[in-house]
């Protein structure tokens, strides 16, 4: 009885704030359900069909796919650097200090600050820049840069999380691997390809998978940042959501069929490069 | 003979070191500036070229935002509200995760894997695909815009990686203590709660952490289950604050901004390796 017991008040409350509701929402997916109305009826697939008539959650999608394949690699490669870098200097722990603090902050806070940051007019970075001879722009107004903007205001803010993994990473790496390297002849940059990538394997199977995830849910940079304009230019699948469901038209079954087409979507890429990465750490 | 390449290296590492704190202080000027800008009287703020020295200083956005009387500014009990939610969330994912660990790693107990599959497997649902039944079920208990309606679900997100990360810490741990004391006549919640409790405080400091920033920092939640202002939590309060205000008021926004970063930094001055440590565990063992 005793083990039962201790997981009780636990699992009582994982069962009803999060299991349950995900399957509440499979459920009320194929229902009409609104906000405020007391009955509904179901509706059979009829949600799921109409999703795929609706062109902004297609461009939602479009530009949540956008984000996520281009935000991959600066993710996965800025921390990469710094960490390598930090690994081999001193002050290794203050500067990793340093680069973690952005990761404390609320994404509110970083969207705030960016905000100001990239103001067209009066902002500091298109000063500076107007100073180097490149002509100001409003990064977050124009469709061809807001998603960008996005992208560097994530990167920023989520450097030093992935960095402080990183570094761990690399500290469990055995330091007489990269000697026997250098008897060998190996220079740094083929010590890099055959010792810490392989060896780091998992950790980028974490930051990749890590990413991905949050990547489909993006948000709260693009609600403070942009408001998902200039049009549709930076709209996401959680906003179109969370518009469809709670600003708009209350429609709680079309969003809870937009939600289960988004958790698909994130279970068949985690699967995925689960596979794929993992397939060859065996070595 | 060998001082030559050797000096030669120090000062590559001099240098790499030197280029790696100029890079840090490049990084943080994001934050610099909002500080800056908030200690600026309103006239000064959008002054070119940009002044990074704020004088004369002013705490003018400060007061406005902490204690006007003003709708839209209710900074000050917003952050109250964030401290509310932030300490609950830690009280009960610390207590209940604990509690699931414990015999997760140390007791034997028919399920008790399947239970722990799920658990994990659960760490890959995006919170955005339960917003909708959960305010559904939120709003059946009639918990909008209260405290316990942003607690209890933000404590049950946070939950399964607690459990993870305590179970982890847990079969480490040496077990004659545990056994010592049970030949002594303590039961079992006698063991977890004098033995097993006080061996992992680095750990449970470190979920209390985890627990505290998801909550502290969280914002599509609590921008769905409050609609009251007097309840709002910061992230929201202050996205609010941004539309309240017109653009060229940046002072009151950067001021609140700064104040939200506060807790934050105090626990991560205090406990920076307590943070370190919870993002290795949760990393590798990922």
């Amino acid at each position: 009885m005793t083990p039962y017991l201790f997981l009780a008040p636990g699992l009582l409350l994982f069962a009803a704030f999060r299991l349950y509701p995900l399957l509440e929402g499979l459920r009320l997916s194929l229902t009409n359900a609104r906000l405020g109305r007391a009955s509904y009826q179901y509706v059979g697939l009829a949600n799921y069909a109409r999703l795929a008539d609706d062109t902004r959650f297609h461009v939602s999608l479009g530009n949540t796919a956008f984000y996520t394949v281009a935000s991959t690699l600066p993710v996965l490669a800025v921390p990469l650097l710094l960490a390598l870098a930090l690994n081999r200097g001193r002050l290794r722990n203050v500067l990793r200090s340093l680069f973690f603090f952005p990761f404390t902050l609320s994404v509110v806070t970083v969207g705030l600050a960016w905000l100001w940051l990239l103001d067209p007019v009066v902002g500091p970075f298109n000063y500076y820049l107007r100073t180097l001879g490149v002509p100001a722009r409003s990064w977050l107004a124009d469709p061809q840069t807001a998603m960008w903007a996005i992208i560097a205001t994530t990167v920023w803010w989520v450097t030093g999380y992935y960095l402080v993994v990183y570094l761990a990473g690399l500290q469990d790496i055995p330091r007489d691997l990269y000697e026997a390297a250098a008897l060998d002849g190996a220079g740094g940059w083929r010590s890099f390809w055959t010792i810490t990538v392989p060896l780091l394997r998992p950790v980028l199977l974490f930051v990749v998978v890590t990413h991905v995830i949050g990547s489909f849910q993006l948000f709260g940079q693009v609600f403070v940042l942009t408001g998902g304009g200039p049009g549709d230019a930076t709209r996401t699948v959680v906003q179109h959501l969370y518009e469809t469901a709670f600003q708009n038209f209350f429609q709680f079954g079309a969003a809870s069929a937009m939600a289960w087409v988004l958790f698909a979507i994130v279970l068949v890429f985690s699967v995925l490069q689960f596979r794929l990465l993992r397939g060859h750490t065996e070595f | 003979m060998a001082t030559g390449p050797r000096r030669r290296r120090d000062a590559e590492g001099l240098a790499l070191t030197l280029a790696l704190l100029a890079l840090a202080v490049l990084w943080l000027l994001p934050i610099v500036w909002v500080v800056v800008t908030s200690l600026k009287p309103t006239e000064n703020i959008v002054r070119l070229p940009p002044e990074w020295i704020p004088w004369p200083a002013t705490t003018e956005h400060y007061r406005e935002v902490l204690f006007s009387s003003s709708r839209t500014a209710r900074i000050g009990r917003a952050f109250l509200n964030s401290l509310v939610i932030a300490l609950g969330t830690v009280a009960l994912v610390v207590l209940t995760a604990a509690m699931a660990a414990y015999p997760l790693a140390r007791m034997r107990f028919r399920g008790r894997h399947l239970v722990f599959a799920v658990l994990v497997g659960s760490l890959m649902i995006p919170n955005a695909v339960v917003l909708v039944p959960l305010y559904v079920l939120i709003q059946r208990l009639g918990w909008l815009s209260t405290y316990q309606g942003l607690i209890v679900p933000e404590a049950a997100t946070t939950f399964a990686f607690g459990v993870f990360l305590l179970r982890q810490f847990f079969l480490t741990m040496p077990g004659e203590l545990e056994d010592a004391a049970r030949i002594d006549g303590a039961n079992a919640w006698q063991v977890f709660t004098r033995i097993v409790l006080p061996l992992s405080q680095p750990v449970l400091a470190a979920l209390a952490i985890f627990a505290f920033r998801s909550a502290w920092n969280d914002f599509l939640w609590p921008l769905i289950a409050v609609n009251r202002p007097e309840m709002f939590p910061l992230p929201v309060a202050l996205a609010l604050l941004r539309g309240a205000y017109a653009a060229e008021s940046y002072g009151p926004i950067m001021a609140g901004a700064a104040l939200s970063a506060v807790p934050l930094l105090v626990v991560f001055v205090v406990a920076n390796r307590r943070i370190v440590e919870g993002v290795r565990l949760s990393g590798l063992k990922g």
